[in-house]
């Protein structure tokens, strides 16, 4: 069985602050590293590989040189070979472009019978690139996945239907959207990653794929909500019972 | 302003509130179409018969088009072939409420247009080229505007920004066939998920994160809860990677987006993910021993000390 995993080249989110001076962003010099979601898809697919005989499980990037040390985390994670889209692109928030792209490279590619992504990216949370790279190849597409069980020419899955679980089976070849429920990623060494030899990273071309942006991010404002932060100190009997009048001054009590 | 716009939704609520945004776009010169699909029952909106659908929609839609036979359960696919056949020619824009099929939905129906797709909007306006839909971005630490170009711009919405009530007549019902699915998917099991809490509703929430030591520990919190007559939640790791409690109770931007009066944030350092659950939170207090955590930053109140004496004070201070 082929796997593919399609994993996101973000920058790490937790380190992402607004610039209140320049009222923009700062995404310079920041860490960057695998979409915590796609972790939990390469998760899946490395316990399948694990369980299973025949396993090939690689994993599709696109971001450029910039990308190749995630790529480098995907594999240290247990995948066999890492393909980056050569030519990369700044702007994280085009779910369409991104699936044209993918669509493209996966036509090249010896024909995987699953395709795993995470649900939503850490940085976009639009959960589109996998339904649309789904209907630009013409396969199923099943999300979101609490459970995965791959045979030859099926694919089960247990789904997060809301207020059913629901289990499905649908012909291969399939695309999966990972749930970030289903498991909890294993992360690699940091020397597991530098050991990850660089030929088991293949750079392959865009090839003719349309990458016109299909959306533009025109403006953005600080997310954050004004709030006091009113530090009520002293001890915690103090501190609890000016945080009681001040609540009941509220009239949330 | 006018144009055509095409709505649809998996619930009765989501549509109205779809239909609504697409009315203030629109105009009344404009044209709203709702899209239903009805197969083993209602499908999308769940649980409501075609008349239901179209007395919801008074005002709020000019014409409902029901999908008939779509199947045994709401498939994305099947939903974004019915999309498809109702945009026809074209139109301004496809707004869909956000769940889970409604994104394989929305997804398949923008990429066989070539059109443009953001989902999580907030809010969608008219701009220089076509819409342009205002959302959360980079995990909540801006709100970006996403400029969609190329019609029909497809937007999925976030719950509860739009309010929708019908007035006046119902829009006319076409009845279609919905078109067969392009694969054979085997319906193998369906067990119903209990839902023992709906934290989006509730007046006053008190979360607990990873300031607590073990799961036992949560127990601390019940008087507390008592006390306030708050409901429980908590911040990812303690549901995603301990387990400590169920993904009901997760409040964040992939969790329960929350609007309380009250929100108590125990031990909790507050990322960007979370303190984008509680936009809506009138007051927002924090507990916490680290007084440089982020939360201390975006709380009203902020003690700065240990949740295991804190919160048995507050709870005698209740008393």
């Amino acid at each position: 069985m082929r796997i593919l995993v399609i994993a996101k080249h973000v920058v790490d989110s937790t380190e992402i602050r607004w610039d209140e001076a320049r009222g923009e962003v700062l995404l310079r010099n920041l860490p960057t590293k695998i979409s915590d979601y796609d972790r939990n898809a390469l998760e899946a697919a490395v316990v399948i590989k694990e369980g299973g005989d025949l396993v090939d499980l690689d994993v599709l990037m696109v971001g450029g040189e910039p990308a190749l040390k995630t790529l480098k985390e995907a594999l240290a994670m247990g995948a066999d070979k890492g393909y980056l889209v050569d030519g990369g692109w700044d702007d994280p928030f085009d779910p369409l472009r991104t699936a044209c792209v993918l669509a493209q490279v996966v036509g090249g590619l010896e024909e995987p019978d699953v395709i795993l992504g995470g649900l939503v990216s850490e940085d976009g949370y639009n959960g589109i690139s996998g339904p649309a790279l789904a209907q630009l190849l013409d396969w199923p597409y099943v999300a979101p996945v609490l459970e995965i069980e791959a045979g030859d020419g099926w694919v089960q899955a247990v789904l997060d239907g809301g207020d059913v679980r629901r289990t499905v089976k649908v012909p291969t070849p399939c695309v999966v959207g990972v749930d970030s429920q289903m498991n909890v990623p294993r992360l690699p060494t940091v020397l597991q990653v530098m050991k990850v030899k660089s030929d088991r990273t293949v750079k392959v071309p865009l090839g003719d794929a349309d990458t016109s942006a299909t959306t533009t991010l025109v403006g953005a404002k600080s997310g954050a909500v004004e709030r006091r932060k009113i530090v009520l100190d002293g001890s915690p009997q103090e501190s609890a019972a000016k945080l009681v009048e001040s609540l009941r001054q509220e009239g949330v009590l | 302003m006018a144009g055509r716009f095409v709505v649809s939704a998996a619930s009765v609520a989501d549509l109205q509130r779809v239909a609504a945004a697409a009315r203030e776009l629109a105009g009344a010169d404009g044209r709203v179409e709702a899209v239903a699909l009805q197969g083993d029952g209602g499908l999308a909106p769940a649980g409501a018969a075609a008349e239901q659908v179209a007395a919801a929609l008074g005002g709020l839609a000019d014409a409902l088009v029901v999908y008939d036979g779509a199947g045994a359960w709401l498939r994305g696919d099947v939903w974004a072939a019915c999309l498809l056949d109702a945009l026809g020619d074209g139109a301004d824009g496809l707004f869909v409420a956000d769940a889970p099929a409604a994104r394989e939905a929305a997804g398949r129906v923008a990429a066989a247009r070539g059109a443009s797709c953001a989902s999580m909007c907030d809010a969608v306006t008219r701009g220089a080229d076509g819409l342009v839909a205002t959302r959360s971005i980079y995990g909540g630490v801006a709100d970006g505007s996403i400029s969609l170009p190329l019609a029909p711009a497809v937007c999925l919405f976030a719950a509860g920004k739009y309010e929708g009530e019908a007035s006046g007549a119902a829009p006319a019902v076409e009845r279609r066939r919905a078109p067969a699915p392009a694969y054979q998917a085997e319906w193998v099991a369906e067990e119903p998920v209990v839902k023992t809490v709906d934290l989006a509703a509730a007046p006053v929430v008190v979360s607990v994160g990873r300031g607590f030591a073990k799961a036992e520990d949560i127990e601390l919190v019940k008087p507390l809860l008592e006390r306030l007559g708050a409901e429980l939640g908590c911040s990812r790791p303690i549901a995603e990677d301990f387990k400590w409690l169920p993904q009901e109770r997760q409040v964040g931007l992939t969790g329960v987006t929350v609007s309380p009066g009250l929100y108590v944030a125990l031990g909790i350092s507050g990322q960007v993910q979370h303190l984008a659950g509680i936009k809506g939170a009138r007051v927002v207090v924090s507990v916490n021993n680290d007084a440089r955590a982020p939360i201390t930053r975006n709380a009203d109140y902020v003690v700065v000390g240990d949740l295991y004496k804190v919160v048995p004070e507050l709870v005698a201070a209740l008393s």
